[in-house]
């Protein structure tokens, strides 16, 4: 009876690998994926930064710091970067007064309600950025229905596209999925009982809101920011599109030197520039996680 | 009683704040459902009033709507002289501890306590002296720079309490405060929230679907049914006289027995004669509470009870030993009926199978009327 049952107890095979060693053999292919598809590219676009940019588009290969020197000490560039990073806050900040109240209603309802309203804020999403770029030309072109909308109130037609103002509208929109879906992720801490407690206590609903309500959902905010503003900074074909090459970001300008100047290098320099930003960006996020707990 | 009276007699600063709570119809509907049907009651001064039911007994939303969480259908709510039916819940001045003790998480437990008095916009120097003096009553002061997450449950619990209490409240309402207690904690802290309501002569309504609970804390049971009262009175008058079956065999163990009554203080059942405290005619439902059965061999002669008791005589189908007591199953003409014992009197297990006899005192004899 007893060897019966030590039997099936003995046989049970000891882990040929120790915890450590199945961790490594998990994350292996997606590490083998990270360091072929970004940290080599990476590594050669840095490396790109040092080459010197013969006129015609010709690279020669050598380690100059001309680039970046010369990115410091270029105006336009570092209006550039200001711009970019200005033009990235407002649409993040935008987009999440906008978002906010949307992903807090659906946050609160329930049923049929919420899955349609889901399926709603998620359906953009279906549709290309490109084609919902084209949308927006179509909406606020000088003909276009919005403006005649407003001239109809007798105020003067404003300009909507074409400039960084259109340019922002056209993000905003794209951006607010991402945000509205970023908040919800972090609404899981909001309990409809503490919301009450507060009110009991005599909170009245502004104050429950400034008080409990938006702390809580502090976290959500600081990720769905921290999202938007790096796709904002990185998006390149709404500027491109609704910008009318007459706003200058980052991304644009990436693309301008890369493909239209040839100027490999400084292209390279600049990519090199917005990783840097983003850096910067999610040093912040994790600060700002760090304050909040 | 005495005490009561002589509280509400003398016009000390306890009398100055008027926290007499009445329900005058309270309704709520849900569609066509009624989750409260009109209910009447009255909570005086300083009590402490239990609403005992099942779940779904409409007593949870009952507290809600005296908070003001829920919108009642119909009916008022009056605290004192004035009547709070319409009042937003933020000026209702109720502290409310919920089940689930809903602290705010990103609070420490000095903030979560003194949110109550920022509110009312109280000084600072006196937020900060009243916090302290509520964490002291709750006996919580060294913890006042946690989180509530680094708390245990029976310390939440207690924070939640304080934070309820330190508003100084008219009413506090408890929403099943004990349920999420392990049960050496859960005795504990209702000693602890009797004690610290009747310090404050506080008045106070109880919800809990655990009859010890409300038995053993409240001056008065109030016990619901589908959204009704079925019985409002105090523990001893709600445990020894039910009103209904339901409340027999919700608030208590019961012995349920049919029979039929014949008008002349008797009924027959399992083929039996009893006497019964009633002049109950045709078919009537008898209740006895299992510890006031007692267990004897059918065959002594000793076994003949006298006036005042009843007999019926059965077959013991199965004995469960729970630690302080011993349940005796016993078989009486198909119905099974059990008599619980304490279970160190030294005398011998009976065999199972052995025909006894059970006997209980006609004034402990609970009758109903059946409706068919």
């Amino acid at each position: 009876m007893s060897v019966a049952v030590s039997e099936p107890i003995a046989a049970i095979p000891r882990p040929a690998l120790g915890r450590l060693g199945a961790a490594t053999l998990l994350l292996l292919p997606i590490a083998l994926v990270n360091v072929v598809g970004f940290i080599l590219p990476v590594l050669n676009l840095l490396r790109m930064s040092f080459n010197e940019a013969l006129s015609g588009g010709g690279i020669r290969e050598t380690f100059t710091l001309a680039n970046w020197f010369g990115l410091a000490g270029d105006a336009f560039y570092l209006e550039l970067i200001i711009n970019s990073v200005v033009v990235s806050l407002t649409i993040t900040v935008l987009t999440l007064i906008l978002s906010y109240p949307i992903a807090l209603y659906l946050h609160r309802s329930s049923g049929r309600w919420r899955t349609f309203l889901t399926v709603l804020v998620i359906s953009p999403l279906l549709t290309s950025a490109v084609v919902r770029t084209y949308g927006w030309i179509a909406l606020l072109a000088d003909q276009g229905p919005i403006v005649q909308a407003i001239t109809s109130f007798g105020f003067a037609p404003p300009r909507l596209m074409f400039n960084t103002t259109g340019v922002v509208i056209g993000l905003v929109e794209i951006l607010m999925p991402y945000m509205i879906l970023s908040l919800l992720a972090g609404f899981g801490r909001l309990d409809p009982r503490v919301e009450e407690a507060a009110m009991t206590l005599g909170a009245r609903p502004v104050r429950v809101f400034w008080r409990v309500v938006l702390p809580l959902t502090l976290p959500g905010i600081a990720l769905g920011c921290l999202l938007c503003f790096v796709l904002a900074v990185s998006s390149f074909i709404t500027p491109k599109l609704l910008g009318g090459g007459r706003v200058f970001l980052l991304a644009t300008e990436i693309y301008d030197q890369a493909i239209v100047t040839l100027n490999w290098p400084l292209s390279a320099t600049l990519s090199i520039l917005v990783l840097v930003i983003f850096g910067a960006a999610l040093a912040v996020y994790a600060r700002i996680l760090r304050a909040i707990d | 009683m005495m005490h009561q009276t002589i509280l509400s007699g003398t016009p000390t600063a306890l009398t100055s704040r008027d926290a007499h709570l009445r329900l005058d119809g309270l309704t709520k509907r849900y569609g066509d459902t009624e989750a409260v049907a009109a209910l009447n009651l009255d909570v005086p001064k300083g009590e402490l009033v239990a609403l005992l039911g099942p779940s779904g007994c409409g007593k949870t939303t009952t507290l809600r709507m005296i908070a003001g969480l829920i919108t009642p259908s119909g009916g008022r709510i009056v605290v004192g002289r004035s009547d709070i039916t319409q009042m937003p819940v933020y000026r209702r001045d109720m502290g409310l501890v919920f089940q689930s003790y809903a602290l705010f998480p990103h609070m420490t437990v000095a903030r979560n306590v003194a949110f109550g008095l920022e509110m009312r916009g109280v000084s600072k120097p006196e937020i900060e002296q009243r916090v302290r003096e509520a964490l002291a009553m709750v006996r919580l002061e060294p913890l006042a720079e946690r989180r509530p997450r680094e708390l245990s449950g029976g310390q939440q619990q207690r924070v939640a309490l304080a934070r309820a209490l330190v508003i100084r409240p008219s009413i506090l309402l408890l929403d099943e405060p004990l349920s999420n207690l392990d049960a050496k904690l859960r005795d504990e802290m209702r000693n602890e929230i009797r004690d610290i309501q009747q310090n404050l002569g506080i008045t106070a309504v109880f919800v809990t679907h655990d009859q010890v609970e409300a038995l053993s804390m409240c001056d008065k049971v109030v016990v619901m049914k589908g959204g009704k009262l079925e019985q409002v009175g105090t523990p001893v008058d709600v445990y020894e006289h039910p009103a209904t079956p339901f409340v027999a065999s919700f608030v208590g163990r019961t012995n349920r027995l049919e029979a039929m009554g014949k008008g002349d203080g008797t009924a027959i059942a399992g083929g039996a004669v009893l006497r019964i405290p009633s002049r109950a005619q045709g078919p009537v439902e008898i209740m006895m509470r299992p510890h006031r059965v007692r267990l004897t061999d059918s065959d002594g002669a000793s076994a003949s009870g006298g006036e005042g008791t009843n007999r019926l005589d059965g077959r013991l189908s199965r004995v469960t030993f729970v630690g302080d007591l011993l349940q005796y199953h016993v078989d009486v003409s198909g119905t099974e009926l059990v008599v619980e014992a304490a279970s160190d009197h030294g005398r011998v297990f009976r065999a199972v199978g052995a025909p006894v006899s059970l006997m209980w005192r006609v004034e402990d004899t609970m009758v109903f009327g059946r409706t068919a």
